[in-house]
């Protein structure tokens, strides 16, 4: 073995691979956490490592180590594989988006539309998950969350094509390429697409006021009630690293991602950036009710959808590139 | 009603267990598509025999098996037990302990008011709002650990007065309180009336036309916020509020978003009910001694709980114990009108429409035996009771 592949080996599993993006996924629903519990006036975790950092950590150790059960009437393979790609999903996307330079350990023209591709994926295995528990309210959940999926697909395909129209190409590591070699970042040139992206995010990581799909006190934990022990633990992972893609993917095609200023190493600026993602989510999050599913459908055809093409008709006008 | 059908009605069961009902009762729904077509209630999971329990212990020791009927209406159980059983001595307390059973009851309209609030939040899925109202909330509940020694069963009635009396020094305390809460209180006001997802999810859910609430004998807030004008503190005065002038607060818009704001501007009510108790609460003694032994007779007692009108019946036969005591709770009163609200709603909303009545089941289920075929009714005796407990 060469010292090449056993570096690329290493890039893939250590850094910024499997190892620093699950590190960072614990570490960044902490932060949510603890923000989330800071706005409205609770402490949050506490007690597991310094201010309870360690919790995210500790919680998925814990579940890794309960009883899995799996309901008698479950459809058992899609069931069992289900939390599986629920959780490697975000994790693959993960390696397209640059993350420790400008580049993404795997990139070519087009992962942009693939990334698209995984995040409708993520989506149809909440479907399968939710409809292969056959429980009730596993059903709904599964249901809702299609149907969000019709709601929030669309603008979030057209504010990721914003960027890629002004930079000229389809892949995310030349979007960030663009904007740091012409110096300017895409948020300020498009802040509409910006908005919509963010706001898209919160549907698709089923925060409030969209996380219509779990509404605890609707439909117990919606397409989640029936998992447990390591499946639950899988599927927690999976939505920490959505988090992650999510933050990961708004720093890349509006915030300029990785940048390397003056000492700092790229990978630090790019925490930063994503760190503040994550804080903006957060608050969001803190500050809405619920919408019902038909409310959250219709509101997104009314207004995101109108919204995101007239961004991209702005960028085809010479407005925002 | 929507006339377009999706194909089969699918049964959706909501509790004894579901994280959107604190307490065990069970609903079953029928759902066609997204949309409720029938509601069937099943009352009884909490029955813990507190009737039959009344006939086997004193006068006395009543009162405090009153308070446990409700954890959070506790002091208007006492106040109505207490109300019966001075009705059936033919004494009435001393005029100070009737002021400080009105402070007292207002205060803890203002903390079940206030944890109505925090739970309607809870269920549209505002965490924030929930968390703030149980913060600001806790202010209520310090106070009554200073006036009581206990937040939860405060104790304070007795038969013919009051326990304790509420000193000069502590008065500055509960003012104080009490101005936090208002401006605190206006705040959430103005949230509730402006904030849009609170708007989209409340206005226009589980409607209940004023005809539909008075026939259905809804009772309290939820009746009043169908904008009709009833409340058993101004309908039939008891304890002091005869001398305190205040308002009735209705409001016409029959959903639930009304109901929320009825409960706040109830509570802002309550705060300068208590201002003026305070400042006019006159001097003296606050309890009268009364015979352990009543004399026999039967009487009815009610009350303005925090969720509506409280009935007690009392029937006593010259001894120490009395010989039937029976319990109507508000809860028990708005079930049928819930059901009304709940016809026609969104799967979504199932559990602020529930939450809206601010429900109290445990307090509620009470059984009695019934053939439904030949009709018959019996009792059973404690040991009955306890044999079916048991099994």
């Amino acid at each position: 073995m060469t010292t090449e592949t056993f570096l690329i080996i290493l890039q893939i599993l250590v850094f910024p691979g499997a190892f620093f993006l699950f590190a960072l996924a614990f570490l960044y629903e902490w932060v949510d956490r603890k923000v989330l519990a800071r706005i409205q006036s609770r402490y949050g975790p506490l007690y597991t490592g310094p201010s309870g950092i360690l919790q995210p950590l500790a919680d998925f150790l814990k579940l890794l180590s309960k009883e899995d059960i799996v309901p008698m009437a479950a459809d058992k393979i899609l069931f069992t594989l289900a939390p599986v790609f629920y959780a490697v999903l975000p994790l693959t996307s993960l390696f397209i988006v640059p993350v420790a330079s400008q580049k993404s350990l795997v990139m070519f023209e087009g992962d942009l539309i693939f990334v698209m591709f995984t995040s409708a994926l993520m989506i149809l295995t909440v479907f399968i998950a939710g409809y292969s528990s056959t429980s009730r309210f596993s059903l709904i959940g599964g249901v809702r969350a299609a149907l969000q999926m019709i709601g929030f697909e669309i603008p979030i395909s057209l504010a990721m094509i914003g960027p890629a129209i002004a930079a000229g190409s389809l892949s995310i590591s030349n979007i960030v390429q663009w904007q740091q070699t012409s110096l300017q970042w895409t948020v300020w040139l498009q802040p509409i697409g910006f908005a919509v992206f963010v706001v898209c995010s919160l549907a698709e990581m089923e925060f409030v006021p969209f996380d219509i799909p779990e509404a605890e006190t609707e439909i117990v934990a919606g397409w989640r009630t029936e998992f447990s022990g390591r499946k639950l633990a899988l599927l927690r992972l999976g939505r920490d690293l959505e988090l992650v893609l999510a933050s990961a993917l708004l720093t890349s095609l509006y915030l300029a991602g990785p940048q390397q200023v003056w000492l700092i190493p790229p990978v630090v600026t790019f925490m930063i950036k994503t760190a503040f993602v994550v804080l903006m989510f957060s608050l969001l999050r803190a500050i809405f009710a619920r919408f019902r599913i038909d409310q959250m459908v219709s509101g997104m055809w009314k207004y995101l959808v109108p919204l995101a093409i007239l961004q991209v008709i702005l960028i085809q006008l010479g407005i925002g590139r | 009603m929507r006339k377009v059908r999706y194909g089969s009605i699918i049964k959706v069961p909501f509790g004894p267990q579901h994280p959107a009902l604190k307490e065990p009762e069970n609903f079953m729904f029928e759902i066609d598509g997204d949309i409720v077509v029938g509601v069937h209630p099943r009352i009884g999971y909490n029955h813990r025999g507190i009737e039959k329990a009344f006939e086997r212990r004193t006068y006395l020791q009543n009162i405090y098996l009153a308070e446990r009927i409700c954890g959070i209406c506790s002091d208007a159980h006492t106040t109505c037990y207490t109300q019966a059983i001075e009705n059936l001595l033919g004494v009435e307390a001393p005029p100070r302990a009737r002021y400080i059973r009105v402070i007292i009851a207002e205060l803890e309209r203002i903390h079940s008011h206030g944890l109505w609030v925090g739970i309607a939040a809870h269920e549209i899925g505002f965490d924030t709002l929930f968390m703030y109202v149980w913060r600001d909330r806790e202010v209520v509940m310090d106070l009554f650990e200073t006036l009581s020694g206990n937040r939860v069963h405060y104790a304070m009635n007795t038969i013919g007065g009051v326990r304790r009396d509420i000193p000069a020094d502590t008065v500055p305390k509960i003012k104080h309180g009490m101005d936090f809460l208002e401006k605190r209180l206006k705040y959430y006001l103005n949230v509730v009336q402006n904030e849009q997802t609170i708007l989209k999810r409340t206005s226009g859910v589980g409607i209940l036309k004023p005809k539909d609430a008075v026939e259905l004998c809804a009772v309290g807030p939820t009746l009043r916020a169908s904008g009709v004008k009833n409340d058993v503190r101004v309908d039939d005065p008891y304890a002091a509020y005869d001398e305190i002038p205040f308002n009735v607060v209705t409001h016409d818009g029959c959903d639930v978003l009304s109901r929320i704001i009825v409960r706040c501007e109830e509570m802002l009510e309550s705060i300068n009910i208590i201002r003026y108790a305070l400042d006019h609460m006159p001097e003296g003694m606050i309890r009268v001694r009364v015979p352990m032994a009543v004399p026999p007779g039967e009487t009815v007692s009610r009350v303005e709980a925090p969720r509506g009108e409280l009935i007690h019946y009392a029937k006593s036969n010259g001894t120490t114990k009395p010989e039937r005591y029976k319990v109507r709770s508000p809860t028990l009163g708005n079930i049928p009108a819930l059901c009304k609200m709940l016809m026609g709603a969104h799967i979504a909303d199932i559990p602020i429409v529930l939450a809206g009545i601010d429900p109290c089941f445990a307090c509620m289920d009470r059984m009695t035996f019934i053939d439904d075929k030949t009709n018959k009714k019996w009792v059973w005796t404690m040991q009955q009771l306890r044999r079916k407990t048991r099994k």
